[in-house]
This record gives structure tokens, sequence and C-alpha cells, in this order.
């Protein structure tokens, strides 16, 4: 295929604005797809991505199309996942494309990821065409979106395309920007293989499929490549294009979008952003812009049922297969026994993996509170890293704590400001500035702990803002922070997996909270249970849950004593649901009670 | 657990009974139960198997005599140290029939000297005349159930009799020549105050039978207590208003001189029900009679036709709750049983324990994991710990199931 009539595209969207319907039409009108084929989110393979409505893992589809000029072009559309949370695997999707849709609601207007995404194709020098989706809706606005495009994102909409994605309007007129809009891939094929990985699958029968854009050079079967960033080494066994089912062709082109598999077990060989090259001719340089993903985001997960380890650490496995990102290590604690530290993106990430791990291996499980990396200087000079409450050292030994910043940006009505900067205050956040955009909308810039945007912030932010306002953020750096182990004592006895790192001027009323909110959760038990935050050993907080007095008194007699154990087996049953710490049975959900601090 | 096929008359379910068994191993059998589910009418409150009415009482004593001669025979060399006849209102029937299953025990058993021998009564249907019977008859115990002397409590209830009927009944009882006495009395009724349920065990107190029970009424599904409750009709007792009303029974009869020696159950010296005792030790009872209850040694069972379990050190069993069900399986010659539970050396120590701890001698704790639990609940002040012979405080009785949930939680997976 020449190069003239290769376009690589994606979509960028927010949640909900229309991508994947959008994806969908595109499918139908290129024939990509029977109709009778069609279902509902083409693109999202994952159960979990269709329910929710989100795109998880990346996907590229190539589509025929015969445009208006007589010609058959070959579009390559990759879709992206659109979370915060999926930053990298974002901008390594947009680096293999030429161009991007930017898709708008028609009466929601730009909102903060848009804006994020947006600017980050503008940085790769990709060319933006921008679509306001659903002109259908009574509320569509087109010129107010067209005026914010302009103004916020500082894109020229004043041609941008109008449509329904929905009612199949102006399908067509898309397909035609794309050709006319979207510069052709450049390339050098008779240069040695230059392809950029933008993500990877893992197959059970194929083992791992590797996306590919090839920036120069060709590729096919036999072929011997080398990763750059690993400089592992693999024999090609297949290469191919997604139709959107795998479709083995002879040979990917220079510029064109497809799949590589090589026998490759690990998804770990192959990272996203890595430069796949041809190991006997290899390019002197790889494509810029890799990085190794790193977590941001720590929880325990431990199985409710003890029994339950194996299966878990079997579940994690077989993710990882997939999902590189995921990091996790065995961890115990004295109250939930043994489980894993698990590494996350994001809290999107963590939610979308407990949940799988829930649905696809069936198992029960608790999340400790998330927490994020923090750098510790110690009075000894060395300068370590805690990615667990448990793991902090003893005060004495701490110089200074370090905590990771973003640069936050949140887009919100203008009558929400008020409540959207109180939040932020209450966060700990620096205002940074803020700046009025058409649409009575009002961009607001903070400077915020990564620590407390991961605890509910952004529920927060929907509640508060009636789910007008929208959240983007990017690590910053790490900044000292009074920070200190808050320890919730129970019944006396430390328990371990509800320990928190808190700033110190939030420890009191975090401690009052916890202690309150715990002795609604603890069930009366045999004997009195005093509840106490503490820092340190200095209690800052005490909450009571009063003695059980009497547990049936029930007669005995007449010689049945089967029934009588009988109503006593079933009260231990009750019990098993509770975790025994010490003394004292806490219920489940008391370990969950941390996560959702401000709900009262 | 096996629950043996039940259908209904005129098809008679039951097992066949095997060999006798050995006699060697009903050494520690000491003790029968024999049920009589006769009534006046059924109270708000029971759950035990009766009928209301005495239609039918001789064919039923008449099986039942006959159950007790097949149990005679396949469990030879139990020497009987304590019977109790209850219900139902064994004092209902023909005190001729009441004396003829008396005497078919004697027949079948060996009954040592001295044996306790218990006949349950109701004040309705207790004379001079028919306490003087009883007497005759062989029964030295008598279990009235007076169960309150308010006529607003008795009615609701359901009972039959008035305040002064039972008074008078302990009295009747008394003058035929019974030494050992015991009344029953229910606390925390919804309508009865603390003053009121204190007056009443007073005046029980004062009219000095050997042996009171003060039972906590609980609301048993399938009665229509129960019924009413749900329906919202009767609102229960706050669970802390019943202790009081316990301690109110405790304190009212310690003042009168009557021991506690159980949880619900009192005694002046020497007259403790020795056939409960055997239950709440954990001890051997062979059960006859339509609804009873029997524990025997597990290999015992064979001799009953109750399958041999790999295990088991001891079996209980029961029976169906049919009267005609009954009657038709011994006729056509079936042990009429419908199921039974092996107990292993696990269960057994639990139940042991469970039951032990009713008692305010104690119960003695083999494993080291229970004695350890008992350390902790003796520091909270819940138990008291003498060696290895555990026994609950007053508060820890008031917590009986969470505590034995704590003394066995480390026995079992």
């Amino acid at each position: 295929m020449p190069l003239d009539l290769i376009r690589n595209f994606s979509i960028i969207a927010h949640i909900d604005h229309g991508k994947s319907t959008l994806a969908d039409r595109l499918l139908e009108a290129t024939g990509t797809v029977a109709q009778r084929d069609m279902q509902d989110q083409l693109l999202d393979q994952l159960d979990l991505e269709r329910e929710r409505g989100i795109t998880i893992k990346a996907q590229a589809v190539r589509l025929s199309y015969p445009a208006r000029d007589g010609l058959v072009y070959e579009l390559n559309l990759i879709d992206t996942p659109g979370h915060v949370d999926f930053a990298y695997e974002v901008s390594r999707s947009l680096a293999a494309c030429e161009g991007a849709l930017l898709l708008v609601d028609a009466s929601q207007g730009v909102e903060a990821q848009t804006l994020a995404n947006a600017h980050q194709a503008i940085e790769n020098d990709l060319e933006v065409v921008p679509v306001i989706n659903k002109i259908d809706l009574p509320s569509a606005d087109p010129d107010l979106v067209r005026r914010e495009i302009t103004e916020v994102v500082g894109l020229d909409a004043s041609d941008a395309l109008l449509t329904s994605a929905r009612e199949g309007i102006g399908i067509t007129e898309v397909l035609e920007a794309v050709v006319a809009r979207i510069p052709p891939p450049r390339g050098q094929p008779e240069a040695p293989l230059k392809a950029l990985v933008f993500d990877a699958k893992y197959d059970a029968y194929r083992g791992v499929v590797v996306y590919v854009r090839l920036f120069d050079g060709s590729l096919h079967a036999g072929t011997r490549v080398r990763m750059m960033a690993t400089h592992k080494e693999f024999v090609v066994d297949e290469v191919g294009v997604f139709k959107p089912v795998m479709t083995p062709v002879h040979e990917l082109a220079c510029g064109e979008v497809g799949y590589l598999i090589a026998s490759i077990k690990n998804v770990r060989d192959s990272k996203v952003g890595d430069t796949v090259t041809n190991a006997t001719h290899p390019t002197s340089t790889p494509l810029p812009g890799y990085r190794a993903v790193t977590p941001m985001v720590f929880a325990g997960i431990f199985p409710v049922d003890t029994a339950d380890v194996e299966d878990l650490k079997e579940a994690l496995a077989r993710l990882n297969l997939n999902d590189a990102s995921l990091v996790y290590e065995p961890e115990s604690s004295a109250a939930l026994g043994f489980g894993f530290r698990c590494g996350f993106l994001g809290l999107l990430h963590m939610e979308i993996v407990q949940e799988r791990l829930e649905r696809e291996f069936s198992l029960s499980l608790l999340t400790t509170a998330p927490t994020v990396e923090y750098r510790v200087r110690l009075r000894s000079g060395e300068v370590i890293t805690v990615d667990n409450p448990e793991l902090l050292p003893d005060t004495s030994h701490i110089e200074a704590i370090e905590e990771p910043r973003c640069d936050a940006t949140v887009l919100t009505p203008s009558a929400y400001v008020g409540a959207v900067m109180e939040l932020c205050q209450e966060r700990r956040g620096a205002f940074a500035g803020m700046e009025y955009q058409p649409g009575d909308r009002v961009q607001l810039s903070y400077d915020l702990p990564l620590g407390e945007i991961i605890h509910d912030f952004y529920d927060q932010l929907k509640s508060r803002s009636r789910g007008y306002a929208s959240l983007d953020y990017e690590l910053s750096g790490f900044r000292e922070a009074d920070l200190v182990k808050l320890d919730l004592v129970v019944g006396g006895q430390r328990v371990d997996a509800l320990s928190m790192i808190v700033h110190r001027d939030r420890a009191r009323e975090h401690g009052r909270k916890l202690t309150e909110r715990l002795r609604k959760l603890i069930p009366r038990q045999l004997f009195e249970v005093p509840i106490q935050a503490a820092i340190g050993g200095k209690i800052i907080a005490r909450e009571t849950v009063s003695a059980m007095r009497k547990d049936v008194l029930a007669k005995c007699y007449g010689g049945d004593v089967t029934r009588k154990r009988k109503l006593l087996e079933k009260q231990r049953e009750g019990k098993k649901r509770m975790k025994r710490v010490g003394n004292i049975e806490i219920p489940q959900e008391a370990f969950m009670a941390v996560l959702r601090m401000d709900e009262d | 657990m096996t629950v043996h096929a039940s259908s209904a008359p005129p098809i008679a379910a039951g097992l066949h009974p095997g060999d006798p068994a050995p006699r060697s191993i009903l050494e520690e059998v000491r003790s029968l139960y024999v049920h009589i589910p006769f009534c006046e009418r059924k109270c708000e409150y029971c759950d035990f198997m009766s009928v209301a009415g005495t239609a039918g009482e001789h064919e039923y004593v008449a099986a039942l005599r006959d159950e007790i001669r097949v149990l005679g025979r396949q469990l030879p060399g139990v020497r009987l140290e304590t019977i109790f006849v209850g219900g139902g209102t064994p004092s209902l029937i023909d005190p001729e029939l009441l004396a003829s299953v008396a005497s078919e025990i004697r027949c079948s058993f060996d009954v040592a000297p001295g044996a306790e021998i218990t006949l349950e009564a109701n004040p309705s249907s207790t004379t001079r005349e028919r306490a003087r019977a009883w007497l005759g008859a062989g029964f030295n115990r008598v279990s009235i159930g007076v169960q309150s002397l308010e006529p607003d409590i008795l009615t609701f209830l359901g009972r039959v009799h008035d305040p002064g009927r039972a008074l008078a009944a302990v009295e009747e009882v008394r003058a035929a020549g019974f030494e050992s006495i015991n009344c029953d009395l229910i606390y925390a009724v919804p309508a009865l105050d603390d003053v009121r349920w204190q007056r009443t065990v007073q005046r029980i107190a004062d009219v000095a039978p050997g042996h009171v029970s003060c039972y906590e009424l609980t609301v048993e599904p399938g009665t229509p207590l129960h019924t009413a409750v749900r329906r919202g009709r009767v609102t229960t007792c706050d669970p802390e208003f019943a202790l009081v009303q316990h301690r109110i029974a405790m304190e009212t009869l310690a003042a009168a001189g009557y021991a506690q020696y159980e949880v619900s159950n009192f005694a002046r010296p020497g007259r403790e029900c020795r056939h409960n005792l055997a239950y709440w030790s954990n001890a051997y009872y062979v059960a006859a009679g339509v609804g009873a209850h029997g524990h025997i040694p597990a290999a015992a069972a064979p001799a009953l036709g109750i399958a041999a379990e790999p295990g088991a050190v001891s079996t209980r069993y029961w029976h169906g709750r049919g009267i005609a069900a009954f009657v038709a399986a011994v006729r056509d010659g079936f042990v009429p049983i419908r199921g039974s539970e092996p107990v292993g050396a696990e269960m057994r120590e639990r139940e042991r324990i469970m039951l032990g701890l009713r008692l305010r001698s104690g119960v003695s704790l083999e494993s080291d994991a229970s004695l350890r639990e008992a350390r902790d609940l003796a520091a909270a002040g819940l138990l008291v710990l003498d060696g290895r012979v555990t026994r609950t405080t007053r508060d820890g009785e008031a917590l009986l199931n969470a505590v034995t949930l704590r003394l066995t939680s480390g026995m079992f997976s």
C-alpha cells in the first residue's frame, strides 16, 4: 500500500461523549463489520468495558474506505483508553497516529480530560479534527461548543464536523475528513525496521500479541526482531491486521498498523512505547518517548477467606499476563492474613483489577485503603520509598517525608467554583490559577498531593458539582510535608490493615471519623471495645463499643441437645465473616470504612 | 445427620432392631425419658410434642409400653438412676395408665434403689387422689407447671389454671406424700412487670417446694406465640429486661435458701433434679415415646437399628412427632425412631462444654485452646477458672452463648 493511501488516526473523547459509538459507525460504514455481526462498543472486548462504557485496552482496526476521490484508502483507527490512569498508553497510541478526531459532546462541551488529551495530540504534532457529536440532542449547542474548542483547546473549530453517531449523521463526512485533513504517514520503506509498540495483549494460544505501528522499514514472518528497551529478541511467527478480528498478512509495510506474534511469553517483554527493530539490521536510534510505566497507587489485596490466597496469586499472575502495569508482591497482615501488595496506575485501574479478579476468578476480596508512594529521608541520610503505611520507619529515624504532588486541572461551570475550591483547599491544594472559559466555565489549576486525590477526591468533586466538574492531573514531583502514620487500635490491639499516612493537620479529623465509623460497624462483643486512633502512641480520638450484656439465657431441657447445638453453630457461622484481631471480632466492612471516609 | 424415611400412617415407618447391645457398653446409661403427648390444650408458647385432649391415650400407652419393652430388651444392663415422665401433660392421663407405664419400666429395666422418678403435672389435672395414685405407682418427684401466679399472665400463656389452683396443686401433691416437688415458672412475659414477677417467685418460695425452675419465655418457631409476634400482635421483652427478671429470681430464691445450680434451676440442698443434671453433664439417656430425644453410646446404636457410623462416640436419636405413625410403627415391629446423629469426639467435646457451662459447678476444659480463651474471659470477669475447671460468673452467665462460642472456637475449623 502506497503511503499516500494510508491514514492513521485515533479518537480523543471524554467518557460518554460517544467515542465507541462513533467507532461502531465507522466500522459499519466501511463494511468492515457486516451489519449482522455488529454489536455495540465493538472495540471494547472486555465485559467490564461494555458495562461501564469505558475503554481499558487499546484496540486497532483497519478500515478500507473508497473515498469520493475514487481511491481506496487504508484507514487505521486506534482506539485508546480515555482515563487519566492510562495517560501513558494514550500518549503512545497518539504517537502511532498522524491525526486525531477530537470528539466533543454538543451539550456537555470540553472536559478536563479531553483538554489534556487534545493538548497531548497537538504536542505530538497530530492533525486534530474537531467533531461535535450528539447534535441530535435537544440540549445540543454546537456553536457554543465550537467557541469552547477554539478558546479552551486552542484549535480552529470553524470547520468542526457535526455528527450524531447514534443516529448515523455525518459519518461519511468524518471519513472524508480523515482522508482529506489527516496527513499520510511519512517514512522510509527501505530503512531498517522501526516500529512503535503501542499495546500488547496476552492470548492463551498465541502468546503475546504486540500492537505495532511501522515508522520505517517493513516486517514479515521469519524476521528476527529486537525490542530495543528490553533487549529481548524474537523471531516473528506471524504479522497481521485487525479487521477487527486478527487477520494474517504477508507483510506489514512502512506506515501501517498491525500486530506481530513471536512466541513472546510475557507482556513485560514487549513494553508499551518500546521500539521494535530488525535484529540483524537494527536502526541506530529508537523512537522517542519510551518510559517505564510505574504504579502510582498502592493497596493490599487479601482474600476474604484466607484459604483462597493461592487462588488469588494465580489470578493475579493471569491478569498480569495482559496487564504489565499491574505490579504485586506478597504481603502479610496480622489482621488480614496473607495477601498481596499491589501497585496500580490509578484508582480506576485499581478498581478494574479488583473487579476483574472478583468477576473472572470468582474471588471474594478485601482491599485496604489505597496509598501513594512516599519518599522518606532518614536521619542516616538514606532515602527510602514507602508505599505501605506498615513499612514507615519509626518517627525517630525520619528526617522528613516527601509526598508526590500533582498539577491538577478542574473544569467546572462557574456556579461550582466555590465548592471546588473548598474541596481543593480541604485536600491541601495550592491554588495555581483560574481562567474563565466560554459557556460560563472556569478552568481551575491546583497543585494537589496525589495522596489526597486518591482518597475519594473524584467522587467528591462530582458530588459537589452535581457531576459537572471534570478533573485531570499529572504528577509534578515530590515535596516535603508534615505527614504522620495514623494507627487504629481496636481493643488494645493495633490493626495493621487500618493504618494510613495522613497530614498532621488532618489526622485528628481522620481519626475522629474513622473511630466513629468503626464504632458503628463493630458489633457489641463480650468485652467493652475501645476504638482509638493514635499517632505514634499518642491517642487522638477514642470511641467505645459497649459490651454485650445478654446473649440468650434460653432453657435447655427435654434432651434435644442437637437443636440447641445447631442454633449455636448458626451463630458461629455468622462469626466466620468476621476477622478476629486479638480478642475482637471485626466485620469485613470495617476494613473498607477507611476507603469511604467522606461519605458522612 | 441421618434422617430416616418418614411416611404418614397407616404405613408405619421406623427401624428394624439389630442384635441386643452388649451389656458392658451400657453401664454408663442411667437415665430414661418417657414422653406423654396429651394436654388439655396447647399453650401459646409450647413447642414440645403434644396434642389437645386424651383421645387415643390407651392405644398410645400400649405402644409406648411396647417400645419400652423393646428398648429394655435391646439395651440390656441399663441400670436406671433417673426416670422422667414428661410431656405434654402426663398428669392428664388416667393414673392407671401411668402406673402401667411405671411398671413396664420396672419390668424392662433394672431400676436402682433410690432412683429419682419424676412425673410432670399441671395444676389443672392434679388432685390429691391422683397424686396418691402417682405415689403408689412408684413416682417420687412431681414437677408442677405453675408458670405464673398472675391471672392475666396465665391467660396470656394459654394456661387453663388460675393462681389458686396452682398453689392448691402444690399442697395436694405434698399432702399425698411427695417430698420432692418442683415448680416451673416463666418470666420475661409481656405485661409481667418486675414487681409482679418478684411477688410470684416469693410466693412460690413461701410454699417451699424443694426445687424451682425459672425459664425465660422464648418465642419458638411454629408456636401461636411466634405467629402473634410475627404479626405484630405481641411485642417481646427487651433482652436486658429479661436479664433483670432472671436476676430478680436469683436473688429472691437465694434469700429463701435455694441455690442456683444451673442457669434456670434452683434447689434446696439435695433437691437438684438428677435427671436434668444427666443432660447437662452430657450423660447418656434412653428415650421412649413420640417426640422424645435420646443419647446413647454409639456402639449401642445398631441395637436400635441405627446404622453404625465410623468415628462416632455417641449417638443422638429422636422420635417423630406424629402419634398415629408412632403407634403404627410399634405395631408393625419397628423401633419408632425417625432420626439420628452420630456424635464424633470433637462434637461431643463441644456439646460437653456447651452443656457443662450451664452448671454452677462448671466444666473442665480439656484442650489448651479452650483454656487460653478461658483465661481471656476470666480476665474480663466472665469466667472463674480453677485449674482446668471453669464456670461462668454472673456476667458470664448472661452471655452464655457468646462465651460458649469463644471456648469452643479454637477447637474447630
